[in-house]
């Protein structure tokens, strides 16, 4: 056991370091807002993983190089340990503000301690905000994100925005990490498009691309018309396709069909792969249709939309009211087509770029409604963006390699074919292994989604159904956040460890945690 | 003036992508954002953000055409 995981604790230190930095960092929001009861709070919360993290790189020497086998348990292991370490900040702040123990200046207000808060004095609770923040999900344990503090606000934005790229990018961009393990490290945590020959200037330009889009999207929503503090944090959580929302209602508060449409652009740069924003960004817009998953985007985004926007048409899901839209008046069924086509445009995007931004209710729209929205957050978008899901690049793999073996039958053994791949022409060898790998996820993806529906089926109570069911779990395991109200801080236990555990698995596509987790039981002697 | 010669800023955009206007309006940012947190929305704020904007689009349809 010893032997087997002493190549992942130095690592692990660097992670755990780089977190501390983060939640030093976050100290900034707390005397700005004046909430310096929460200084004391994330003082602690960023020394515990900085003395972790310090303790490791020292009593353990880097291991020469990583293989694949330690690239994924460290990736695995990485991320479980960042979101137990994330959970402070929620934990020390909620217990700080309930018993109020520093006087004067560090005092906190009575205003502050709400139900919302108090719900993270359980440690379940944080650790399932802290791993719903830093997979990128958005479900959340909060009744009102509002009434939180905005230091909590802030480290719920901050956990999504850095785990949307990913802990190790940012672990690699900020300390370059010695030797040839940095490749594996990147590969294991669910990204393989190199921007440049090294992977540390690939990682750095993957920041340089979204700190430019983050300023760009900020100032778009706040130009749309959202507050400032609002702006900031929904621009991050936007373009890192989280979900966290600083309101009650998320995007829906606003009523403001305006700041919708502009969230939807953010929503999906934040889905398109970080190689083609380089490309794009050097002046090659021709990328937005010659890359293959790019051009993919647009009729899935479009034909889902069109596909939602007509069930709820014929659902009559909205219902003919008056309304006036940027000054133009609308009634009649004018308006509940609007109103079809606002909220279904919306939501789909938000769905399949695996966002979670809400606008409206969605637990009572019909079971087709809920199940098109389903399907759109188990496919997720490309795959080297920051969405989660099974990915678009597998979608058109599963696809274009079923076609090609089906339609091998009707020609002759002798005929040479190929199969052409975002450019690529693969050969019978590499169709194969392209064809295995896709296949292997969706499988996995679909068993693993199958346990978690089967635990809330036998957790939740009947006021449920089993669209919500599939819908909510569907959610967490592609790292999405929409809820159709299942997800809560009166959720069952169960039902809360299966989804911690779906929303793991479901950011690193699942084949790292079961190796780190087959690499745990075998140094325990489980097998024997 | 080159905005790689900036300090602090300089590490961050040696690895943009080489494109001396789009290194600028990575350094505008911060500038902009702060602008309508600190003066709130105004006519000047507004018109500020919206120029950054417009001008990163305009340069990104401009560069496709020159290149």
């Amino acid at each position: 056991m010893r032997r087997r995981l002493t190549p992942l604790a130095r690592d692990l230190g660097r992670i755990l370091m780089a977190l501390s930095g983060l939640m030093f960092a976050s100290i900034l929001v707390s005397l700005v807002w004046r909430e310096f009861y929460a200084v004391p709070a994330l003082l602690v919360s960023g020394l515990l993983p900085l003395l972790t993290g310090l303790g490791l790189t020292r009593r353990y020497d880097a291991p020469e190089g990583i293989d694949k086998l330690h690239g994924m348990m460290i990736a695995a292991s990485g991320w479980f340990l960042v979101a137990v370490f994330g959970t402070f900040p929620f934990l020390l702040v909620a217990w700080t503000v309930a018993l109020d123990p520093f006087p004067g200046a560090l005092a906190a207000p009575a205003a502050v301690d709400t139900p919302t808060l108090a719900a993270f004095r359980d440690p379940l609770n944080g650790f399932f905000e802290s791993m719903s923040g830093i997979t990128g999900t958005g479900l959340t344990m909060t009744d009102d994100e509002g009434a939180l503090p905005h230091t909590v606000q802030w480290w719920r934005t901050l956990i999504e925005y850095v785990g949307g790229v990913g802990v190790i990018v940012l672990t690699t961009a900020i300390l370059a990490r010695p030797g040839s393990g940095s490749l594996t490290l990147y590969e294991s945590e669910a990204r393989s498009e190199k921007i440049h020959p090294s992977i540390v200037s690939t990682v750095r330009t993957i920041w340089w691309i979204f700190i430019l889009f983050t300023f760009l999207s900020i100032s778009l929503l706040w130009l749309a018309g959202m507050p400032a503090w609002d702006a900031i944090n929904h621009g991050m959580t936007g373009l890192s396709t989280g979900g966290f929302s600083v309101t009650d209602a998320s995007i829906g508060e606003y009523g403001d069909p305006v700041i919708e449409f502009a969230m939807i652009p953010v929503m999906i740069l934040g889905s398109i792969a970080f190689p083609v924003h380089y490309l794009i960004l050097r002046g090659n817009l021709k990328n937005l249709y010659t890359d293959l998953q790019t051009r993919w985007i647009w009729p899935y985004y479009g034909l889902g939309s069109v596909a939602l926007v007509g069930l709820l048409v014929l659902d009559g899901t909205f219902q003919p009211t008056e309304m006036a839209v940027a000054g133009v008046a609308l009634a009649g069924t004018d308006a509940a087509t609007f109103q079809a086509v606002r909220y279904g445009l919306f939501q789909f995007v938000s769905a399949a770029t695996c966002t979670g931004f809400g606008t409206t209710g969605i637990g009572d729209w019909s079971v087709a409604s809920q199940l098109t929205m389903s399907f759109a957050m188990v496919v997720g978008a490309a795959a080297g963006s920051t969405v989660g899901g099974i990915k678009l690049i597998r979608l058109a793999t599963l696809t274009k390699g079923t076609v090609f073996r089906i339609q091998s039958v009707f020609y002759p053994d002798s005929a040479v074919r190929f199969l052409r791949l975002n450019g690529r022409r693969l050969s019978d060898d590499e169709l194969s292994h392209e064809l295995e790998e896709a296949a292997i996820i969706a499988f996995l993806w679909f068993v693993f989604l199958s346990v978690g529906l089967a635990v809330i089926l036998l957790s939740v109570g009947p006021s449920f159904t089993l669209e919500n069911a599939v819908f909510e779990i569907a959610s967490a395991q592609g790292n999405v956040g929409l809820s159709s109200g299942i997800t809560g801080p009166d959720m069952p236990t169960a039902v809360k460890v299966t989804f911690l555990f779906n929303m793991w698995i479901g950011r690193l596509e699942i084949i790292p945690v079961l190796v780190l987790l087959r690499g745990v039981f075998d140094g325990l002697n489980v097998y024997r | 003036m080159n905005p790689k010669q900036l300090p602090v800023v300089g590490a961050v955009i040696q690895y943009g992508a080489d494109d001396r206007v789009l290194d600028w309006i990575l350094v505008l940012g911060p500038v902009v954002i702060t602008s309508f947190v600190v003066f709130g929305r105004n006519a000047v704020t507004t018109g500020i953000v919206a120029l950054y904007l417009l001008a990163f689009v305009a340069y990104l349809g401009y560069a496709e055409f020159v290149r």
